[in-house]
């Protein structure tokens, strides 16, 4: 078998000349177990050269690493996952409590005229003894419209001593 | 970026870029934990980084230097410190793989090269890396990385015939 080539190759690796192409040609060719006596010499640096290649870290590194990613890491995660967690939390209970408040005030704006009209019956709590609701309200717009007709008798006499 | 996807499988090319320059398993992997979490507490600055690998290999040899640096400043004698770590990488070696002696000759002979040449012919014999990215990850040119590279392989072609005649 001619060698040529190989021989090239290796003169050509020395002076820096060869491709990665070339190079992985010559580790591929002395990892095989032919190898001519003249080439023998240079068989050590190119298996030493793909031999090297395989070597790696042990077995219980990959879980050495991730326990120190997830222990130095962890914490500064879990403060912006907690964050980013209750974030929404915070936006709906801010949401409720407008809500609420908007609502408190829009129902207190609204009821006030309820409110005033049970004072009203409360007020007049004294002629609903032993009465029902109905008949309460009967006096109650009785004291309204006897509250009215003396002002509008005043108006009309203000009126009548204008003219 | 996900740590298990993009940044664990770098482990092993920063392992051995470290152990060529160290010499010391240990240390290498001690270099790797550190690189490998630097980039993961700094993967939002990384999203723009072109080439991952590249960025830690680079960080990964400055690390490495670092310490040996350190180790040397303890160390009163440079020539007993390096006869220490030829002493460790050989061990090393023999405990990673079963190697026979002509390898561990081998490997010897490359740990008395400069850092700089040791590094780039792992970069470019090993792990068969071009010599525009070794020029990227040392921060040369890649003539230098040329110069380096050749100075290595012919330091090495010389120890190869020496061991011929001492057969």
């Amino acid at each position: 078998m001619d060698y040529k080539y190989i021989e090239q190759l290796i003169e050509r690796y020395f002076t820096c000349e060869t491709t990665q192409q070339e190079e992985q040609i010559l580790r591929s060719f002395f990892s095989q177990g032919d190898v001519p006596s003249n080439l023998s010499e240079y068989a050590d640096l190119f298996r030493y050269e793909s031999s090297e290649s395989d070597v790696h870290l042990g077995d219980d590194f990959d879980a050495k690493m991730m326990e120190l990613v997830e222990r130095k890491s962890g914490m500064k995660n879990n403060v912006v996952s907690i964050r980013g967690k209750f974030t929404p939390l915070f936006k709906a209970a801010a949401i409720v409590a407008m809500v609420l408040t908007i609502g408190n005030a829009a129902e207190q704006s609204i009821g006030t005229r309820p409110c005033e009209d049970n004072s009203d019956i409360t007020a007049i709590n004294p002629y609903i003894k032993n009465e029902n609701i109905s008949a309460a309200i009967k006096v109650k717009d009785n004291v309204q419209q006897a509250e009215i007709k003396p002002a509008v008798t005043s108006d009309s006499l203000l009126i009548e001593k204008n003219d | 970026m996900d740590f298990k996807r993009d940044i664990l499988p770098l482990k092993d090319i920063i392992f051995r870029t470290a152990l060529r320059i160290t010499m010391n398993r240990e240390e290498s992997e001690d270099i790797v934990q550190d690189i490998l979490l630097k980039l993961w507490q700094q993967r939002d600055e990384l999203e723009t980084v072109s080439n991952l690998e590249a960025f830690a290999l680079t960080s990964a040899r400055n690390l490495a230097i670092d310490r040996i640096s350190k180790h040397e400043q303890k160390n009163i004698s440079l020539v007993e410190e390096t006869h220490d770590r030829e002493d460790v990488w050989q061990m090393s070696a023999h405990d990673c793989m079963e190697r026979d002696e002509r390898q561990s000759n081998i490997a010897s002979a490359i740990a008395t090269l400069p850092e700089k040449q040791r590094t780039v012919l792992q970069l470019r014999d090993i792990e068969g890396k071009a010599y525009k990215e070794i020029a990227e990850i040392i921060g040369i040119t890649e003539s230098d990385v040329k110069v380096n590279l050749f100075r290595a392989r012919g330091f090495l072609k010389e120890k190869l015939n020496f061991l011929k005649r001492d057969k």
